[in-house]
């Protein structure tokens, strides 16, 4: 019954963002580019506004790239996996620059991380890390404080390709 | 106390262990932390990215104007991911490792200009123009080797922190490692303890295990039965002898209680207050005791007697008892056989003495008449052959009589009857005599009997006279009896020794002699040496026996020394008492004392009427009145009448003995309450003397009585007569008063004496004194020295004991000693007068 529920949220989250995909990307010309599947060539675009629809978590917390606290908001990055019913055990995330890590699907939890679409409230630049940004609450547990952390928050994220 | 040693070093070496362990674990925490929280690389890589980005906006700069290939979006998106790495390395932890540099901060700073244009450029919303691009493109190329420089320094920069992280960690594991190590040293002393105590517990296990064994190998194997209980009394212990004298297996009897087991039931109530009351106080009665010997049960019921010892210990069970029991049962049967054995054996004993005892008595009284007639046969007109028959008949009686003493001397010895009565008598008196009587007995065998006397012994002795005289008389007979030519030498010397003198007859002889080895054996009793050579013309088996068992019993004894073919010397040696010396005279060569044959009138009691015939025949024929009683009745009937010089009285008689007629005489205030009385008995000498004497005997005689005797008894009677005894006593203490004051005046004191003397006994009598004994005993003895001052003798004792009695509370008898008194006086007065009368 749940899973039916989540299901039907996720087709309609996909048709909504396929419809709006396109006035997104252009109006920032910045849209996060989802390739679901590796056997595909499908590719889902998301813009800031397809991702504020989404359920939105924050939280506060200093990185090792930031001075001071921080406050981020953004999509939970297991959410939006979840949402288009990516399937596949690896995921790769790439920067504008071309920077790429991979991530095993399993290792993503609710609320770590997010791809944040703000930092302390306001929307990011790419000369400010944007348009996103993958994050950890890094202060919220010594786990976070480790290198493959550090190297999985990308930021000016562009793409989520599903490998594997 | 040790292992409370070690306790404490084990408890304080965990206690650091703890601690340590405590240190480390936060020392490794920490490492942990570290090692989980990534410091360094990615700054480096921020740093090295920004050389990357530079690197890349060149080339499209450069490809840009040289082809013109990339919109005005694509160019300022490079521009703003330039000028993004910037921000990181202008920003967070790459900042602060750049703040700290100054050639990096300085390079940093000279990046400035560059992000000027850039935004400028990137914010511009014309078109971009060839020429901003070449601006661009001449600042960048300028500054990429500033660019290189900072990714270089960071990098550098970046591996010295990591270098010093390393020196922070080795340091770290090092101190851990350092602990680690102590830890482990500590781990091992404390494994070494525990080692040791390991040992030390498993060797006092083995021990324990061995003694635990080895007590109950002991427990098992002990011949007393074992029993242990518990304070409520319940057996817990029971071992394999308990099983057999009980008749309890063990695992029958274990966890019942000793009162319903092995307690025999009319001591259970005892018990059970006895180890209540112990258990209370802890006063032991029973336990600990030592040896206690008590009866117990048997499983079949009956009682019997045990020794049991009872202990108690005490552990963390509480009280325990432990009892040792031992069935003496068998023991118990034994003893008792043995002390009816010995039961059996006195009362055997006893009647063999009795036995004896009777048969000399028995065979005395016919001995008696025998010897008398032949006695009196003698005296009558005989042919030489009648009077050697006579002789031989009279011989052989002796020495029936001596054995009849002998054997009654042997049970006297033998039950400890024989009593030694000592009395003063002179040395050379008693050997001189001795010698006079067996001298002929060795002039018969042609044999020299030669008495030595040494001068230290010529004087008066204090012992018993009779005994020395009886063994003399055996050792000197035997010597004549053993010695066939020769002499017979009797020697006597002493020591005079502080307390007494050490007296030693030697008596030897020159017979045959007695070889060696027999030597001892002739103090045994019945032992006759050398019967075959037929010289013992009597038997001796008694006499050396007995002779050396009375040395013996008089501090002394007797010994041997004998050479066979040259003779045998026995010396018997005596500790006697010392009297004044007497001068060495030859008193036995002169005659006994005259015999007076005055007649007198004599009483004889005698229930057997041969020995009366015999006796009343004998004084006869010596010219005396005889009177004749048959028993003590018969005696105080005829002397209530007549008054008598001398009373022969039997010991033994039916109606009433003669100890009895004594008491009764002297005691009746009769005629005859004074006058002599002679006990005879036919039995030994010892039994009754005392009783006669306190009877009022005068002396006593043993059965038979023999003419020779006779003669002195009267003899004596004589000479004791009272009339000259005062006189002859004591003559001058009366003559030199009638010297000192005159016949006349001497006269009226003696009378005033004997007014007073006699108004004194009249008070007494009269209960004058009655209440006051010391008012009689001054009275007696003012009369008493007064009685001195005349010389009156036989008062002086009558009224010392009146006084002497007094003195002590009372005169029971009061009345008899006056009237004894009275009559002294009497007689005293009358010698008194007559000695005053007779012209000086």
């Amino acid at each position: 019954m749940a899973a039916l529920t989540r299901s039907r949220i996720s087709i309609l989250s996909v048709v909504f963002a396929t419809l709006f995909a396109s006035s997104a990307a252009s109006q920032d010309g910045m849209a996060l580019q989802v390739v679901p599947s590796a056997t595909s060539s499908d590719i889902i675009e998301f813009s800031r506004e397809t991702l504020d629809a989404f359920d939105q978590v924050e939280f506060t917390t200093t990185t090792i790239w930031t001075d001071g606290d921080t406050h981020f908001s953004g999509v939970s990055l297991k959410a939006l996996l979840e949402s288009i019913d990516a399937n596949g055990s690896t995921i790769e995330m790439v920067a504008l620059n071309d920077y790429a890590v991979t991530m095993p699907i399993s290792d993503l939890e609710d609320g770590a991380p997010i791809i944040a679409t703000r930092m302390d409230g306001n929307i990011m630049s790419v000369r400010d890390k944007g348009p996103f940004w993958v994050v950890f609450p890094y202060d919220s547990d010594t786990k976070y404080s480790t290198e493959v952390t550090y190297a999985r928050s990308i930021w000016q994220l562009t793409r989520l390709n599903i490998i594997d | 106390m040790n292992s409370g040693k070690y306790r404490l070093s084990i408890l304080a070496g965990l206690g650091l262990l703890v601690l340590l362990l405590g240190l480390m674990v936060t020392n490794l925490l920490s490492q942990l932390r570290d090692l989980s929280t990534a410091q360094g690389d990615s700054t480096q890589w921020s740093i090295s990215q920004l050389d990357t980005e530079f690197a890349n906006l060149n080339a499209d700069l450069l490809d840009q104007l040289a082809t013109g290939r990339f919109s005005d979006e694509d160019l300022k998106l490079r521009v703003d991911i330039t000028l993004s790495r910037l921000d990181i390395v202008n920003s967070g932890r790459a900042a602060r490792i750049i703040g700290e540099n100054d050639e990096l901060t300085s390079l940093i700073r000279d990046l400035g200009q560059f992000e000027e244009l850039a935004i400028s450029v990137s914010d511009s919303s014309n078109p971009l123009t060839d020429d901003q691009i070449a601006d661009l493109l001449t600042i960048v190329t300028e500054l990429r080797p500033n660019v290189r420089r900072i990714a270089l320094l960071g990098l550098s920069l970046s591996a010295e922190q990591s270098q010093q992280r390393r020196a922070q960690f080795a340091g770290q594991l090092r101190r851990t490692g350092g602990i680690a190590i102590v830890l482990l040293v500590l781990m091992g002393a404390l494994l070494m303890l525990l080692d040791r105590m390991f040992r030390q517990a498993a060797k006092n296990d083995a021990a324990l295990q061995s003694s635990a064994k080895l007590l109950s190998s002991t427990v098992s194997a002990s011949l007393d039965a074992i029993v242990t209980a518990n304070g409520a009394g319940e057996i817990i212990d029971f071992n394999a002898s308990a099983e057999n004298v009980f008749g309890w297996s063990r695992s029958e009897i274990i966890g019942k209680s000793m009162e319903e087991t092995f307690i025999p039931h009319h001591m259970r109530d005892a018990h059970h207050n006895g180890m209540r009351r112990y258990i209370k106080t802890g006063q032991p009665r029973v336990v600990d005791a030592g040896r206690v010997e008590l009866s117990a049960l048997r499983k079949s019921g009956e009682e019997f007697p045990v020794e049991l010892n009872i202990t108690s210990t005490e552990d963390e069970d509480g009280v325990k008892f432990i009892a040792y029991i031992r069935d003496i049962s068998e023991r118990k049967i034994a003893e008792q056989e043995l002390v009816d054995a010995r039961d059996r054996a006195e009362r055997t004993d006893k009647a063999k003495s009795q036995f004896l005892t009777l048969i000399s008595h028995e065979m005395r009284t016919p001995l008696n008449g025998i010897m008398g007639v032949l006695d009196l046969l003698k005296t009558t007109k005989l042919s030489s052959v009648q009077e050697r028959y006579a002789d031989i008949a009279l011989a052989s009686s002796e020495i029936l009589l001596e054995h009849t003493n002998e054997a009654l001397d042997v049970t006297r010895i033998e039950t400890g009857d024989l009593k030694l009565t000592l009395q003063q008598f002179s040395l050379p008196e008693l050997v001189n005599g001795l010698a006079d009587v067996l001298e002929p007995l060795a002039r018969e065998k042609e044999l020299r009997l030669i008495v030595e006397l040494g001068d230290p012994v010529c004087m008066d002795f204090y012992g018993d006279k009779n005994r020395i005289r009886q063994i003399l008389t055996n050792l000197i007979g035997n010597a004549i009896k053993f010695s066939d030519s020769g002499q017979i030498t009797v020697k006597v010397d002493g020591i005079h020794g502080p307390e007494h003198s050490s007296v030693k007859f030697k008596v030897s002889d020159t017979g045959s002699g007695i070889e060696p080895e027999h030597q001892e054996q002739v103090f045994d009793a019945f032992v006759a040496l050398a019967p075959s050579e037929g010289r013992q013309s009597r038997g001796d088996g008694l006499g050396l026996s007995i002779s050396q068992k009375i040395a013996r019993r008089m501090d002394g004894d007797i010994s041997l020394k004998s050479e066979v073919g040259v003779g045998s010397t026995f010396t018997l040696t005596v500790p006697l008492q010392r009297r004044e010396e007497v001068p060495n005279s030859d008193a036995t060569d002169e005659d006994p004392v005259a015999p007076s044959m005055k007649p007198c009138k004599v009483l004889v009691v005698e229930d057997n009427s041969i020995n009366r015939k015999v006796l009343s025949d004998m004084l006869e024929g010596m010219g005396h009145h005889v009177t004749q009683a048959v028993n003590g009745a018969d005696c105080i009937e005829k002397s209530a009448q007549l008054e008598f010089d001398v009373i022969f009285m039997d010991i033994s008689m039916p109606v009433m003995n003669g100890i009895e007629a004594a008491r009764r005489l002297r005691h009746d205030n009769g005629p005859n309450a004074e006058t002599r009385i002679i006990g005879l008995t036919a039995h030994g000498r010892e039994e009754y003397r005392e009783a006669a004497e306190q009877a009022g005997m005068n002396t006593f005689h043993t059965k038979p009585i023999r003419l020779d005797a006779l003669r002195s008894i009267i003899a004596e009677l004589s000479v004791a007569d009272p009339v000259p005894m005062v006189s002859a006593k004591h003559p001058d203490a009366l003559g030199e008063m009638r010297d000192a004051l005159g016949a006349e005046q001497a006269s009226a004191v003696g009378e005033q004496f004997f007014n007073e003397l006699g108004e004194f006994a009249s008070q007494a009598r009269e209960g004058l004194f009655e209440g006051e004994p010391l008012a009689l005993a001054e009275a007696a003895h003012k009369m008493k020295g007064a009685a001195s001052l005349f010389g009156f003798e036989e008062l002086e004792p009558l009224l010392e004991k009146v006084e002497k009695d007094a003195r002590q509370g009372a005169v029971p008898d009061l009345i008899a000693q006056l009237d004894v008194l009275e009559r002294c006086a009497r007689k005293a007065e009358s010698d008194f007068y007559v000695r005053m009368s007779v012209p000086s």
